[in-house]
């Protein structure tokens, strides 16, 4: 077979392998860009309510399970801290729960995993390490096979478009360093 | 061949995310743990000091995951934990689980309005009110830079 034929083939068939990954990094990295305005992982829910005054130690269980009953949380109870003497947190199945012991001031906070993002956004910052690594970095020498093995099918009557159009995606990025450096 | 490399691909995209969840960062590598007491009570002796703690993570940020905030050893006791933005990304399914965090430890001379600033921001950050007229002056805050981490739990 000959050397443009190999080309022809690796890139078609490295190229469809990629495309799984590049989704996932191409969804990803649009959320990512935006964490100034939004976590791209959750959506944080905030409920408050008023319990009322909270009487007892708050280090009693007894207290405790008062203050949960009513909530009427059904949750189980995980951990606790008590950030000042007026005030308890509780921790019910990764939920947080702020009690004002004096006011009954309750501030229930939720993190609520967005569906396809949180995992994707888990891939793409490289939560999980170890082999995932590795596969991280053949998909980034697969790209870079892939673009420099498409410079090499371009046709000749496609020839100067296709200079121009790599000339073009290879100066973007300088013009910004240029201007933002 | 092309299915074999499909099969690998796919298997490890489905694999259970929370399998690979419970270490951040560069890892723990020091085997002496220190209480955040000691450092809250001594802060020159671990200024500069790479230290091990330990405890509750009991708030994260919740926009970027460049902070949390651990539970002291002792009663109304926090220190805040804060990472490189994008290195290491806490999760909020930390709240509430035990965290052992390897880092070092920094202190800051902020002045008035440094202080109004950073509290402006958190309160943005997780959405509760801030009153500026409450700062009075400037203050000394103390932190851990986090390079690594472990999370039980997750």
């Amino acid at each position: 077979m000959k050397w443009r034929r190999w080309n022809y083939v690796l890139h078609r068939d490295i190229g469809f392998l990629c495309i799984g990954l590049t989704l996932l990094y191409a969804i990803s990295g649009v959320a990512v860009n935006h964490i100034s305005q939004w976590n791209p992982s959750y959506r944080v829910e905030r409920v408050e309510t008023n319990i009322g005054p909270v009487l007892g130690n708050p280090s009693d269980a007894e207290t405790v399970r008062t203050i949960l009953a009513r909530l009427n949380e059904q949750g189980k109870l995980e951990s606790s801290y008590r950030p000042d003497r007026h005030s308890l947190q509780l921790f019910v199945e990764g939920r947080s729960i702020m009690i004002d012991l004096t006011s009954g001031h309750v501030v229930h906070d939720r993190a609520i995993p967005r569906p396809g993002l949180r995992e994707m956004n888990f891939l793409h910052l490289n939560h999980p390490k170890k082999a995932w690594t590795w596969l991280a970095d053949l998909y980034a020498v697969a790209l870079a096979f892939l673009a420099i093995s498409g410079l090499f099918m371009i046709r000749r009557k496609t020839l100067r478009r296709g200079l121009v159009l790599t000339g073009v995606g290879i100066l973007l990025p300088l013009l910004f360093l240029i201007v933002y450096l | 061949m092309r299915i074999f490399l499909m099969t690998i691909l796919l298997v490890a995209m489905l694999s259970p995310a929370t399998t690979f969840a419970k270490d951040f960062g560069q890892g723990l590598t020091l085997t002496e743990e220190t209480a955040i007491s000691s450092i809250i009570d001594n802060p020159e002796a671990y200024v500069g000091k790479k230290v091990k703690v330990s405890g509750l993570v009991i708030d994260v940020c919740s926009t970027r995951g460049c902070w949390v905030y651990l539970a002291g050893d002792r009663d109304f006791e926090k220190i805040r934990i804060k990472v490189t933005d994008g290195e290491i990304v806490s999760p909020m399914e930390a709240r509430g689980k035990k965290a052992t965090v390897e880092g070092v430890v920094e202190s800051m001379e902020l002045t008035r309005e440094d202080v109004i600033k950073r509290r402006k921001h958190h309160a943005e950050e997780t959405g509760t009110s801030f009153d500026p007229a409450t700062v009075t002056s400037g203050e000394t805050v103390l932190r851990i830079r986090g390079l690594g981490a472990e999370i039980s739990g997750l």
